[in-house]
């Protein structure tokens, strides 16, 4: 939980996603526990609402799970789950603008193909 | 616990400072006020606080009137800017004489707090006001108002002439305060960039009137910026709550709040951005010299 807010995107989606990038890194181990609502409302100068719109949106998918009393934790699977996820929205949020931008500088298919095989 | 206005006026003159204001504050809960200058932010706190009588209409804190009824009051805490001028007499007051009237109209002062503050904004306490700087008047109020321990507390412009550092200290004592107590805080300021995201809700001023009342997310994630060739935009828009709208040639970019169910035709050839509140801001009150 180290990146910083940027003014692109809503916070509390900015909160989730970083929540689950430490997950897929092994930053945030399963069934460990998360930082509080409160706890990052502090480190990131943020609503405490805000925050806790933000790790609510990764209860409701079941990549965190709440114990009373105590707080947010991992859910088992949910290193899994994160990477289906983003592995599924992948066309959507990478290969679409890839291939809008490459079809507006007439980048062919082939062309485009070399240039991966490349990096 | 809430704080609710009706029908709220304040004329002074021609001129209706406050105009017609209905507004329900909710206890636990962060609110920017924003407006620009002369939309009547400081008037309308200090109605809400009865600092000020209002021309007509009610303040009232659980049903109870609030004016001249001090167990209401003592839940309310307006920490405004100091005015210094010399017609006030402030000026002439020593931080540690102002903090210590305060701790006696304050029944909930918490001095262990006040001093704490103090010692960590490096207050000349022996110096009168007069001497401070505008940034060290800020840091006066912010003292003030947190240490009031009010459960409704409201500041007037508190960053004002703060440098950065001390502003981003501000909103993160602010968060500390609001996360271990719950108390509400209603904070005026033009520099609405930086206050966003410790918002939960926005108050927005205009003219005397009451523009909007909104949770920040729920503004933010229903605002957008469309932009593009002129005919493609105005087809992307078609029927949706558009502001300051702007030409440049043949490109346009419009400024549009969706409504629940509504959405942009992004199969046009538009660019569609998110927008800051400040942008939001200056698209709702930014447009009056246009008429």
């Amino acid at each position: 939980m180290k990146e910083q807010l940027t003014e692109s995107k809503s916070i509390y989606l900015q909160i989730s996603d970083m929540i689950e990038t430490d997950i897929l890194r092994g930053i945030l181990l399963e069934e460990e526990q998360v930082p509080s609502t409160n706890e990052l409302a502090r480190q990131y100068t943020i609503n405490p609402a805000t925050a806790a719109k933000g790790i609510n949106l990764l209860v409701e998918e079941g990549i965190l799970y709440k114990k009373r009393g105590i707080g947010m934790f991992v859910a088992a699977g949910a290193r899994e789950a994160i990477n289906q996820k983003r592995r599924k929205a992948f066309g959507e949020t990478h290969l679409a603008p890839l291939l809008r931008e490459a079809e507006s500088l007439g980048v062919t298919r082939e062309e485009l193909i070399a240039m991966i095989q490349d990096k | 616990m809430k704080l609710q206005c009706t029908d709220l006026v304040k004329t002074y003159g021609y001129l209706n400072a406050v105009d017609h204001v209905d507004l329900t504050l909710e206890q636990g809960k962060i609110y920017g006020l924003i407006g620009r200058n002369g939309a009547g932010k400081t008037t309308l706190l200090s109605l809400l606080t009865a600092q000020n009588p209002a021309t007509s209409g009610e303040v009232e804190l659980d049903g109870q009137r609030v004016w001249e009824n001090r167990s209401a009051l003592d839940h309310l805490c307006f920490s405004r800017e100091l005015n210094i001028s010399p017609e006030t007499g402030l000026g002439n007051i020593k931080v540690k004489e102002y903090l210590r009237i305060a701790s006696v109209y304050y029944p909930h002062w918490d001095a262990g707090m006040a001093q704490r503050l103090v010692a960590l904004f490096r207050l000349p306490v022996k110096k009168k006001l007069q001497k401070l700087s505008k940034g060290m008047l800020s840091m006066v109020t912010i003292v003030v108002a947190l240490a009031s321990k009010a459960e409704f507390t409201f500041l007037d412009e508190p960053v004002a002439g703060l440098d950065v550092v001390a502003r981003d200290q501000f909103y993160k004592l602010l968060l500390e305060e609001y996360s271990a107590t719950g108390r509400t805080f209603v904070i005026s300021t033009h520099i609405i960039e930086e206050a966003a995201d410790v918002l939960e809700e926005v108050i927005i001023l205009r003219e005397g009137k009451l523009l909007m009342v909104e949770n920040v997310q729920d503004l933010l994630d229903s605002a957008r910026y469309v932009s593009g060739r002129a005919e493609e935009v105005d087809a992307a828009v078609t029927g949706l709550e558009i502001h300051h709208a702007e030409s440049m040639g043949r490109s346009k970019g419009v400024a549009v709040l969706l409504r629940q169910g509504q959405a942009i035709d992004e199969s046009r050839d538009v660019t569609v951005q998110p927008m800051s509140l400040q942008k939001v801001f200056v698209a709702l009150c930014g447009e009056e010299e246009k008429a």
